[in-house]
């Protein structure tokens, strides 16, 4: 085989297929491990039965209590959506109903592509430079099959739940992009390997970005129409939103789309302001350079350390899902673009101005941001668990 | 009524305070054990006075038929005949009971044969402690004084009787 058709296709092709089929096993162990937190947060058990006897059979009894209960879930729920009925609606605009569904999929899927999973150039799939910026532009593309799907419906309530996410995601993505800007203004470029390069060589990037890392906390959940901002969806108002008319498969494509989307979104998280793939501040312990130089378990153990940091940004997902109650719509609104986007603005006007006067006195702008916000985070801990007495919310003072 | 809330301080506002304590609550519950009872493997045994299934004595039973008469629903069916016997030496007319059948899928548990009976401990009772009585069959739920008596646990299903005529179809759609 000639040199450069290995290099440029089979190889990335190959790679692609991996890390493509190991996120997908991602997402369907997501939807069982989402139902059994949410129901042990929610002082219930969540699904315990599938497949217990099966195990039991399989495995020594001294294992059987260290087993959860229900792990079959994950291939009955994939069995279940393909068996059932695939209704249309006889009212629905039909080639739009029948793309609703497959769009969002398509940049969902090809994101994968240019995210680093661990050190290059092994488990890289392609190195492009604009990488961060090409990633964003396909993102944002997710949007029109939720618009498409929630308008060929022919519902009320999918229209309703469409326009919603149409807004909410245009509204979003400006503080999403904004909050990047503070960190490309640190690491000084739009490739992501030598983002994360520069993170294990100075610091991570959440403590002088902490407000950006806030606010792409905050905008990822919008994003992916989770709760608290999951108004596209809100079975309360809106039976399902804007997937109300969809079953069987292509509502199943919808999921794989919104939790495909989201492990995209963890994956920028964890490459901006987490370090992807290396531990290591100021240049000591895991960096790239140590990890190349163990060869191929160095790059496992990088891309383990990438993939677990992925998954406790998924588990804060649906932490966030248990806790937070639903915004209004207008509180929603208000919060893009009255908190959000200023927020975002005056974190860029502070890190250039730091970055500048760093660069004219001589000292590491990063540096000065850093303890400012390793100095957030401490108050606001201390804050948090400092022993305290009860606090009496209200006071009566006067009968009226 | 005027009621004052105690003002938030800015630091509890700007670093969203209230909401990581939220967090903090959601997670502390996580680790809680849960109360759930996982119900096949797992039961409840139900409180002392807790009302259940039937259970009849046909030692203490007079055959007054009296519960019969208070059953609103009339589904106790009571067969008596008369003999003479002799207790003590004198001839005695007695009242003996063959056959104390309740159709158990049509009471409502409403207790009144209970109220009813007369006879100190009362001979039909319901403060047993089986609450599962759901069958396969509706046969299952035609109890018999033996069956009443000496019942345990709940009623197996047997299947149909192989000798049995299927039951017959009423022609014509809705009587």
């Amino acid at each position: 085989m000639p040199e450069p058709l290995m290099r440029y296709l089979i190889w990335p092709l190959v790679k692609f297929l991996v890390a493509f089929l190991i996120v997908q096993v991602i997402v369907a162990a997501m939807n069982y491990i989402e139902r059994r937190l949410l129901g042990l947060m929610q002082a219930r058990l969540g699904p315990n039965r599938v497949g217990n006897e099966v195990f039991e059979k399989i495995t020594p009894r001294s294992l059987h209590r260290f087993i959860p209960g229900g792990l079959l879930q994950i291939i009955a729920d994939p069995i279940k959506f393909i068996l059932k009925e695939d209704i249309v609606p006889s009212s629905s605009e039909k080639v739009a109903y029948f793309l609703g569904p497959m769009l969002p999929l398509i940049p969902a899927f090809l994101v994968f592509c240019l995210i680093p999973y661990g050190p290059p150039p092994t488990f890289v799939v392609t190195h492009v430079n604009v990488g961060l910026l090409l990633i964003l532009a396909l993102t944002s593309t997710g949007v029109y099959g939720i618009i498409l799907g929630g308008w060929a419906s022919n519902n009320k309530y999918s229209l309703m739940g469409g326009l919603r996410s149409a807004a909410q995601m245009v509204s979003y993505e400006v503080p999403f992009g904004l909050s990047i800007v503070g960190v490309l203004m640190l690491c000084g470029s739009f490739d992501l390997v030598r983002i994360i390069n520069y993170q294990a060589d100075h610091i991570w990037n959440l403590f002088p970005q902490l407000i950006a890392a806030f606010i792409f906390l905050v905008a990822m959940n919008a994003e992916n129409n989770r709760t608290p901002f999951d108004l596209p969806e809100a079975e309360s108002e809106l039976v399902a939103g804007y997937h109300t008319e969809y079953s069987a498969m292509k509502f199943a494509f919808f999921m794989l789309a919104e939790y495909s989307s989201m492990i995209v979104n963890c994956c920028l998280m964890v490459s901006l302001f987490f370090g992807g793939w290396t531990l290591a501040i100021n240049g000591y312990g895991l960096t790239t350079g140590v990890l190349r130089g163990w060869g191929l378990a160095g790059g496992i153990l990088g891309a383990v350390i990438f993939i677990s940091k992925v998954m406790l940004f998924m588990l804060m997902y649906i932490w966030f899902r248990a806790t937070f109650p639903r915004f209004r719509f207008d509180q929603l609104m208000d919060l893009g673009w009255k908190w959000m986007i200023p927020l975002a603005l005056a974190n860029i006007a502070v890190t250039a101005v730091v970055v500048l006067l760093g660069l004219q006195f001589n000292f590491q702008g990063e540096v000065v941001l850093s303890i400012a916000g390793a100095a957030i985070i401490a108050f606001t801990l201390f804050l948090l668990l400092r022993p305290r007495a009860k606090v009496i919310h209200a006071r009566r003072v006067s009968e009226a | 009524m005027h009621v004052e809330y105690q003002k938030p301080r800015w630091s509890d506002k700007f670093l969203l305070l209230d909401m990581l304590e939220g967090l903090k609550t959601t997670l502390r519950e996580l680790f809680k054990p849960k109360v759930t009872i996982r119900y096949p493997e797992e039961r409840m045994e139900p409180a002392n006075r807790f009302r259940g299934m039937f259970k009849f004595s046909f030692d203490r039973c007079i055959a007054c038929k009296l519960c019969a008469l208070a059953c609103p629903i009339d589904i106790i069916y009571i067969d008596v005949h008369d003999e003479q016997r002799e207790i003590d030496g004198k001839m005695k007319k007695l009242k003996v009971l063959d056959r104390y059948d309740i159709d158990v899928k049509r009471c409502m548990f409403c207790a009144l044969c209970e109220e009813a009976c007369p006879t100190k401990p009362k001979s039909i009772w319901l403060t047993t402690k089986t609450y599962e009585l759901a069958s396969y069959d509706r046969k299952d739920l035609y109890f018999n004084m033996q069956q009443l008596e000496y019942w345990e646990g709940r009623p197996e299903y047997a299947g149909l009787p192989a000798d049995e005529p299927e039951p017959k179809q009423i022609e014509g759609g809705m009587p």
